[in-house]
């Protein structure tokens, strides 16, 4: 299952954050944010999505080191830890997308094939000329794209 | 990479893993060491390590080698056993809570940036203490059975001389005493090297008794293993050390004490020589005899490819035996349990080949028998040993991982070995610079336990920050996650610290959930720890907070106010950032010698007026220099520069507050901040000013709430302002500040009250970057300062001014009398008043007796003769300035009315703009004059589009024909056109068609169209050539377009139409014709209002539309007309019929022109002289066609003269004659009459256009001026001229 999706601007700003999880606490192995209010679940993920970027920068920084063929959009696995996996996707204009989930068992090729919608729908939302570039993404019909993406992720291949 | 041994694990392990010795002593032997504050193994220890013993080793190769450094770990038989689990997490607690003690310093200084945090060096940043702590994570794992490097090597039995028998009370302490369960449960052999020290105390008695008791021990024990330690020497107890060995120990006891301050240098250097003798006879060669003995143990039974077929043979066995999980699974004499001890002993003695072969060895047996423990155990001693070889590290970290996952799978009896490993595992990837590595250890042994976790999750963080590249978002979350779990243990001075390290990853990321987040927390735990200013500081950073939710916007919100609350006082903030202020739309607006009437003038850019004024106010430069001169006296040269405003007179600003917040907030007391210092305090400016600047970098300040304003108040008046915004509101906020005295006023900021709690205080200079102040100084680039620095000089007149009933909207043409009204209100006259109005087609100034007539009526006809040739002198008005008359000024009793014109010109927005100049009658002030400016904004509709088409009427030389076409473009408006009328003398207006008395021709509906005709007449012309026409002859210029008589016509020739008229004339002004023959025309409507339900007008809207230079003309220069009788009867029995014509040529050009009449009989050709170009130039407009059809179609006389002719049988039936080409010279604007005449030879209609006229400029008449477009020479042909000649009846 997908946990959240976001999209992060080229300057390390997030542009969309979107959760698909409702009250699941288990997404941190250590469920120690116990912030008050409504923004504990938003900073959660907030928070990993923060962090993948730093695996990201690694990576395209050093593409040889983590065999990352050159001019590759999909990062592959970013976080591997216990309870959620975090998926990276790198665009020319150095968009970076992130997927996290709690599937155990993903393969590339679902992701892959994620990103791909995703990257679509995302330069739809960035083609209307009322959205501002490096501003936050509000358009209500990317949302609803995107939440139809990550209804369908994993089962485009039989998975 | 460094030596193993020198990197920090290095030093971990020889601190660690090194011999332990088991101390015995007797009360007494406590007691003496007590006098010095320590404890018998805390005076011992220093003189444990050694640096360099420089001691000769000789373990299982034959091979000696010297060993450098030495340590061995001194422990009370009571510790050595392992710590319970309580009292293990009590002294962890005990140690953070200490360096949270010591750090709290800390916590306020200033945040350093993470640049810089990146640039330190890794021992400035990571706290000092995790040393420590981690030293007590290893020691809580310590003295476990399946280890052997923390089982006594040897004993130290240490009895006083003060003791009674103190042979005997070493023989009973070792055997009566609890001895460690080590010793007892056969988990290490029971016979141990024993070392007796008798202690013998100065202070107590003499040591003649000691080296007696020496002696007989000596008998007993041994000689070699007896030492007599004598201590206290010292007598006053004063002994200073200059390097204190015993600092370390400062942690556990309080700092007033002074260690050793009995030992005198003698007794120290005694207790050195005790154990060196004691570790290098005693200890070293101890583990060397038994490293060998044991290795022959090993080698004979397990070394060999025999021994080991023959292990692994008894090990398949040994499967089957029931574990018995009780008891320990090995004993000290089973070989496995000695090969571990080979191990052991072999890596304290730095023989890491040796312990790595013995580690190895064992490593499989403990595998095969499933003794996960003690096979991890091993594994983290072979990981180890491959580290201190320096050899293979993947080997190395293979051996830890295993060992950790190992004891990690054993479950949680083993967590303390779990981290012990973890923590050497993660120093060893650290020593390696696998940093990043190295964090996932730490992070991997954050287990349960809360405050072992977030240490590790700190030191993860630090991990984070050290790897290259810095992965600086990590590090900035791990802190946070661990800073939580400190909260969590009530570690809040650790949570701070932790907090401020993310900080300053995340303070100014886009991340705002996260930074908030941090900003929060760190408020509240400062408020917690009382640290109220900090607090406050950082809770403010997420007050703005648009982003989040609305609930977190209140828990945020209500936590503020908390902190607030429990301060107890009233703080001014200057960051407050709720509500915020739009700097770029701050706007200052005073009134120096510009004065406005609305606020909608003040914002009118200061060019406009400037253009207005110019040639109104004194010059600047004229100005400047009297200016300075005056200023040179009366003010310091400070001052020059700053804006001027007068006393008494607001200077309002206007500030624009938003609420960033979903949820609504109440400002109160929105007021300015200003600061007046007049002349006579000038030294101390500071002194009324109601902010000291020196507190501001402070950024939060207590204040007293009253008090502080008294002073200002007389000095100056402050608006006071009380807003409630909702969620999101902007509101624009007007803030006054009235100076009542001259001097100096400075706007400083705005100050409001957030909630009636903390009071916001906003600096205009400080950190304002952008700010735009709508009027300033004329000097294009002008600091801040400047612009909110005023010099307040003593009071003014200022003229007020309104002007009544100006419309917002109205239809173009729209003519309207209005009123403006000037007040003075104060006593002081003003003189010299002028006005200009930047639209004069709009707006103009009407003579004042006009206030007194009744609009419009007084316009009409009938009013003329009262009015007489008073006649207005309008373009010299309109040009220039309006000069009020003096006398008007005399008195302001009442207010000043005077009558202006407006009328609606064109369609559109349209600006009007107003100043009025006036001097003040007060030489010594700086302001001489001021003007009064207005600003008004007008919205014209379209009403009426009218164009006139004038065309010249075949049937008189002077006449034309005039259609006019009218169109409603109004949607709902009718209009009853009026009057149409020309201006000027010399023209006559005719309706084309009469229309009855009763029949309204001109009422258009909306959306409507009319067309009229007219005939008009240029009487003036024909005047001139003719004879003088006396002006009583004056042509009829108007005309009437409606029925009825009631409405009387309307006199264009006065004010305001002659008025309007000029400056249409002006603005319709037409570019590309020079000639003269223009007509103007106005057309006057009444708008109607066909909606009965509204109440009648007192006055009849009155539209009046001009279309000047309506060009009058024809196609030629030249005009003619040719006249004579139209119908003759001749008795052509008696001959052919003369007939005379005349024709009149009118040059209508400036220039002198001569004209050929040529009479043809034949048909016109196209002549060669005429130029195309010239034809065509003079074909636009309408161009007459049917002159040619005509003369085509016209059975031409003489047609068949010149063989064209168009039908055989068309005979010509006239001839011109008399001559055939006529040449006359035409003086400007003159006509000439040329006779003509025919000869008619039958009766019959004749066209006689059969001629044409050929016309040039006369050379010489300055026609060479260059004017190249000009056309020189033209010809014209003939018009059809119609003559019916009958047959005479003979009578």
């Amino acid at each position: 299952m997908i946990v959240c999706v976001a999209v992060v601007g080229h300057q390390n700003n997030p542009l969309y954050i979107q959760s698909f999880t409702k009250g699941d606490d288990s997404l941190l192995r250590i469920s120690i944010l116990n912030v008050e209010g409504c923004s504990y679940h938003s900073l959660k993920r907030h928070h990993i999505v923060h962090c993948s970027l730093d695996v990201v920068d690694e990576r395209v920084n050093n593409p040889k080191k983590s065999g990352l063929i050159i001019n590759e959009t999909f990062l592959g696995l970013l976080n591997p830890t216990e309870n959620y996996k975090v998926y990276g996707y790198l665009t020319n204009t150095k968009v970076k997308f992130i997927l996290v989930t709690t599937d155990l068992e993903v393969r590339d090729v679902d992701a892959r094939v994620f990103f791909g919608r995703f990257h679509t729908a995302y330069v739809d939302a960035v083609s209307n000329p009322f959205h501002i570039p490096g501003k936050k993404i509000t358009s209500r019909k990317f949302a609803e794209r995107v939440s139809t993406i990550v209804k369908s992720f994993g089962l485009s291949s039989g998975g | 990479m460094a030596d193993p041994a020198n990197t920090k694990l290095g030093r971990m392990l020889l601190d660690q893993i090194s011999p332990a010795v088991m101390v015995l002593r007797t009360p007494f032997v406590e007691d003496s060491c007590r006098r010095n504050n320590l404890s018998l193994i805390e005076m011992l220890s220093p003189y444990s390590t050694f640096n360099n013993i420089d001691v000769p080793v000789r373990t299982a190769s034959d091979q000696p080698y010297r060993l450098r450094k030495f340590k061995f770990r001194l422990f009370y038989n009571s510790d050595i056993r392992q710590r319970s689990t309580e009292a293990a997490k009590e002294r962890l607690k005990q140690v953070i809570t200490h360096a949270g003690d010591k750090e709290i310093s800390d916590l306020c200084s200033r945040q350093a940036g993470i640049e810089s945090v990146i640039t330190t060096s890794a021992q400035d940043l990571v706290p000092s203490w995790f040393q420590n702590f981690n030293k007590e994570l290893i020691n809580a794992a310590a003295f476990s059975e399946h280890e052997g490097f923390d089982h006594p090597v040897a004993c130290l039995v240490a009895v006083s001389s003060k003791d009674k028998d103190p042979v005997g009370k070493f023989v009973d302490l070792f055997n009566t005493t609890q001895l460690p369960h080590l010793l007892n449960d056969g988990s290490m052999d029971p016979k141990i090297l024993k070392y007796y020290l008798l202690v013998h105390d100065n202070q107590e008695g003499i040591q003649e008794k000691a080296t007696g008791i020496l002696a007989e021990m000596r008998s007993t024990f041994g000689a070699s293993d007896c030492r007599l330690l004598c201590i206290n020497s010292s007598v006053d107890g004063t002994e200073e050390h200059q390097q204190n060995s015993w600092a370390s120990h400062e942690n556990s006891a309080s700092n007033e004490k002074q260690f050793g301050c009995f030992l005198n240098k003698d007794d120290i250097e005694e207790l050195r020589n005790t154990m060196h003798d004691f570790s290098s006879k005693h200890i070293i060669p101890l583990m060397e005899l038994k490293i060998r003995v044991l290795n022959q143990q090993v080698s004979a039974t397990r070394k060999g490819f025999r021994n080991q077929i023959k292990n692994l043979w008894w090990r398949k066995g040994k499967d089957d035996v029931p574990e018995n999980p009780s008891a320990p699974m090995y004993t000290f004499n089973s070989t496995e349990s000695q090969i571990r001890v080979l191990g052991d002993y072999a890596f304290m003695l730095r023989d890491y080949e040796l312990a790595l072969s013995n580690y190895r060895l064992i490593s499989t047996d403990y595998k095969l028998d499933k003794a996960w423990k003690h096979y991890a155990g091993v594994q983290e001693m072979m990981g180890l040993a491959y580290f201190m070889l320096d050899q293979s590290r993947k080997d190395a970290e293979y051996c830890m991982e295993n060992a950790f996952t190992t004891y990690a799978k054993i479950g949680s009896s083993c967590g303390r070995n779990v981290t012990r490993c973890g923590i050497w595992w993660a120093e060893m990837l650290k020593a390696r610079d696998q940093y990043k590595d190295a964090a996932g250890v730490y992070f991997r042994i954050s287990g349960e336990e809360p405050l072992n976790s977030a240490v590790m999750l700190e030191q993860a963080a630090y991990c984070f920050l050290m790897s290259t590249p810095a992965m600086l978002r990590k590090y900035g979350f791990h802190l946070v996650l661990s800073g939580d779990l400190y909260e969590k243990c009530d570690q809040i001075k650790h949570a701070v610290r932790t907090y401020r390290g993310a900080l300053s990853v995340f303070k100014d990321t886009a991340w705002s959930h996260i930074r908030d987040h941090v900003h929060f927390h760190i408020g509240k735990w400062y408020a917690i720890l009382g640290m109220f200013d900090e607090g406050i500081k950082h809770v403010l950073e997420v007050l703005p907070c648009g982003h989040q939710d609305k609930l977190t916007q209140e828990l945020f919100l209500s936590e503020f106010f908390q902190i607030i609350q429990e301060t107890g006082k009233t703080f001014e903030v200057l960051t407050l950032q709720l509500p915020v202020i739009n700097f770029p739309s701050i706007k200052v607006v005073f009134e120096d010698h510009r004065t406005y009437v609305s606020p909608a003038a003040a914002n009118v850019e200061e060019s406009l007026w400037q253009a207005l004024e110019e040639d109104m106010t004194p010059s600047i430069a004229g100005l400047k220099s009297n200016w300075l001169e005056l200023q040179s006296k009366v003010l310091p040269k400070k001052y020059k520069e700053s804006n001027v405003c007068i006393a008494g007179e607001a200077i309002k600003v206007e500030v624009s507050f938003r609420n960033p917040l979903q949820i609504p907030i109440s400002v109160s007391n929105v007021s300015l901040i200003c600061k007046h210092s007049t002349e006579s305090d000038k030294s101390d400016p500071a002194s009324n000013g109601s902010l000291d600047e020196d507190k501001n970098d402070t950024g939060l300040r207590t204040v007293s709430v009253i008090g502080e304003t008294s002073t200002d108040a007389s000095l100056f008046d402050l608006s006071e302002v009380n807003i409630s915004m909702q969620g999101g509101e902007t509101v624009l906020i007007q803030l006054t500040v009235t100076p009542k005295v001259e001097g100096t006023l400075k706007l400083v900021g705005v100050r409001w009250k957030l909630s009636g709690s903390v009071i916001g205080i906003c600096n205009f200079q400080s950190d304002i970057v952008r700010k735009k102040v709508a009027k300033g100084k004329r000097k294009p680039k002008k600091s801040l300062k400047d612009n909110l620095e005023f010099l307040v000089i003593k009071s003014l007149p200022r003229l007020e001014g309104t002007i009544h009933s100006l419309p917002r909207t109205v239809y173009t043409g729209d003519l309207r009398c209005l009123t403006m009204e000037l007040r003075n209100p104060s006593k002081t006259p003003v003189k010299n008043l002028k006005m200009k109005i930047s639209h004069p087609r709009f707006l103009d100034i009407a003579d004042q007796e006009v206030v007194n007539l009744e609009f419009p009526t007084y316009l009409k006809k009938q009013a003329i003769s009262s009015r007489s040739c008073t006649i207005f002198d309008a373009p010299k008005t309109a040009k220039t300035v309006f000069m009020f008359p003096e006398n008007i000024a005399s008195s302001w009793q009442t207010p000043v009315k005077w009558p202006l014109w407006f009328r609606a010109a064109a369609s559109g927005s349209i600006s009007l703009y107003i100043t009025i100049y006036y001097e003040t009658e007060d030489v010594s002030s700086i302001i001489k004059y001021r003007t009064l400016r207005m600003h008004y904004n007008v919205e014209v509709l379209p009403s009426l589009e009218v164009s006139y088409r004038v065309s010249p009427s075949p049937s008189g030389l002077h006449e034309f024909l005039v259609r006019m076409d009218a169109t409603n473009r109004t949607s709902s408006q009718n209009f009853q056109v009026h009057q149409l009328s020309c201006v000027g003398d010399q023209w006559e207006l005719a309706l084309l068609q009469p229309i009855g008395p009763n029949l309204s021709l001109g009422f258009l509906m909306a959306g409507q169209s009319l067309s009229c005709f007219f005939r008009l007449k240029n009487c003036k012309t024909r005047g001139s050539t003719e004879d003088k026409m006396s002006s009583l002859a004056k042509g009829i210029a108007d005309v009437r377009l409606v029925g009825s008589e009631s409405s009387g016509l309307f006199d264009t020739s006065v004010s305001p139409f002659d008025l309007f008229h000029h400056q249409e004339r002006l603005h319709q002004e037409r570019h590309d014709k020079g000639d003269g023959n223009t007509v103007d025309f106005i057309l006057i409507a009444e708008a109607q209002d066909d909606s009965d339900a509204e109440p009648p007008r007192t006055t009849a809207e009155i539209l009046s539309h001009y279309t000047c230079h309506c060009r009058v003309g024809s196609s030629s220069p030249v005009w003619w007309s040719m006249e004579g009788p139209r119908s003759a009867s001749h008795d052509f029995s008696s001959g052919f019929c003369e007939i005379n014509l005349n024709m009149t040529v009118y040059n209508s050009l400036e220039d002198a022109v001569s004209v050929r009449i040529n009479t043809l009989d034949s048909l016109p050709r196209s002549n060669s002289i005429t130029k195309t170009a010239s034809v065509s130039g003079y074909e636009y407009g309408w161009h007459d066609i049917s002159h040619l059809t005509d003369a085509k179609v016209t059975p031409d006389s003489m047609g068949g003269r010149v063989g064209k002719a168009l039908s055989p049988e068309s005979v010509s039936s006239f001839i011109w004659s008399g001559s055939c080409s006529t040449r006359i010279n035409l003086e400007p604007l003159s006509s000439a009459e040329v006779p003509l005449q025919i000869s008619v030879f039958c009766e019959g209609t004749f066209d006689l256009s059969n001629y044409s006229l050929q016309w040039n400029l006369r050379a010489g008449d300055g026609g060479d001026d260059g004017n190249e477009s000009r056309v020189r020479s033209g010809s014209c042909h003939g018009r059809p001229y119609h003559i019916t000649v009958l047959q005479k009846e003979q009578s």
